[in-house]
């Protein structure tokens, strides 16, 4: 990789790691300047661009392009004593959660805590044994996997599900490859869900689940699979819905997200209350 | 020397290291790589060197400008702040301290 090649990368992943344009310009040229004045070869001197991109955000402790915070709107999802039990064990004890519209709720704990259960019960796929799920407005759903038709291609499940949210085909398809895009991806036309990557399955079932706009949008770890630079695109998408007005609701493990949401619900620790 | 021990090490004192190579006057980011060489530390890498040069920059520790080279590039020249003074100083009373308490404990004497 020679010199420009690498800066053109790295100015890139640094949009991409959320650095803003005047210090994406600050750090590149710096970085130009020193290359010059070494003669040393880039990858020696800073690794490879995404590694340094990383860095870089890493010393600006967060990015700086946070959406600016707006006022939550009206409730769109209230659960209240939500409570499941399987097979004589307490998977979930009265849980409760409250979102409004332009707010994010991640819904943390160890596995096992119950996390896919409690969305798959906000969803409606799944009865509470006992408590309440109330959603005010459209509902999109993003599961762990599964979620895709093995012999349907990407735009088919644009226009499949599209059509449950009263979109037209040109819609749906339109709709789809706009939010494909914000995931860094084009889909090939053609080729079935099933000769897609895990990874890319998952792309497809998270652009689904935003398809025509929906209230409320569910999503259970919705980025296994994702690379590093996907798992950011992932996270501007989530800001940008919540800027948007939606009430989004996603099921992590990954604690490094928390200073990003608006409400976190720690499924380990209401067990352990209760235990 | 253990490199995994040194970097290690390094990891915790690079900052302290910059802030005092800058607060002898201002510098750039190569001219400082250098400087840290000869000063018997190894070479360190601009993927570590300009991230802790960014931190110390937004912590208001250190300021930085651009300025044309007569030749060659622009360079990005850094010059320690006076909260970059008094955090020095406060850190260098503590690196002392600490590495005495360190070195006491290293060098005891083994109980017979």
């Amino acid at each position: 990789m020679n010199h420009d090649d690498w800066l053109a990368a790295l100015t890139g992943e640094l949009r991409r790691h959320g650095v803003g344009p005047d210090l994406t310009g600050h750090v590149v040229a710096e970085a130009a300047t020193h290359l010059a004045e070494s003669g040393e070869p880039p990858l020696r001197v800073f690794g490879p661009p995404e590694a340094y991109a990383r860095a870089v955000a890493d010393s600006l402790g967060g990015p700086d392009q946070r959406p600016p915070r707006r006022r939550p709107g009206p409730v769109r999802l209230a659960a209240q004593g939500v409570t499941k039990r399987y097979r004589g064990r307490t998977v979930l004890d009265r849980v409760d959660l409250t979102v409004r519209a332009g707010e994010i709720a991640a819904v943390v704990g160890a596995n096992g805590a119950g996390k896919s259960t409690f969305l798959r019960i906000c969803a409606g796929l799944l009865s509470p044994d006992s408590g309440t799920v109330r959603i005010d407005g459209t509902l999109g759903y993003c599961p762990q996997d599964g979620g895709t038709a093995e012999f349907l291609d990407p735009d088919e499940h644009f226009v499949l599900v599209g059509a449950g949210r009263g979109l037209s085909r040109r819609t749906a398809r339109r709709d789809g490859r706009v939010k494909a895009a914000a995931l860094d991806w084009t889909p090939p036309a053609g080729t079935q869900a099933r000769h897609l990557s895990g990874g890319t399955r998952q792309k497809l079932n998270l652009v689904l689940a935003g398809l025509g706009e929906p209230d409320v949008l569910l999503l259970d770890e919705p980025y296994q699979g994702f690379d590093r630079g996907t798992y950011l695109d992932f996270w501007h998408e989530v800001w940008r819905w919540r800027d948007a007005g939606k009430a989004i609701v996603v099921v992590t493990h990954l604690l490094n997200q928390l200073d990003r949401v608006d409400i976190v619900l720690d499924l380990t620790a209401s067990r352990e209350r209760v235990a | 020397m253990d490199q995994e021990r040194r970097a290690q090490w390094l990891r915790g004192v690079l900052d302290l290291c910059v802030l005092a190579l800058v607060s002898r006057g201002e510098s750039y980011g190569y001219e400082l790589s250098q400087a840290l060489r000869t000063h018997g530390l190894g070479t360190v890498q601009g993927g570590t060197l300009y991230p802790v040069l960014l931190r110390l920059q937004r912590s208001g520790l250190l300021s930085a400008h651009w300025r044309e080279g007569r030749t060659g590039p622009a360079r990005k020249y850094y010059r320690i702040s006076p909260a970059g003074s008094a955090a020095l100083r406060a850190a260098t009373t503590d690196w002392n301290a600490f590495a005495l308490s360190v070195g006491a404990i290293l060098s005891e004497e083994p109980k017979r």
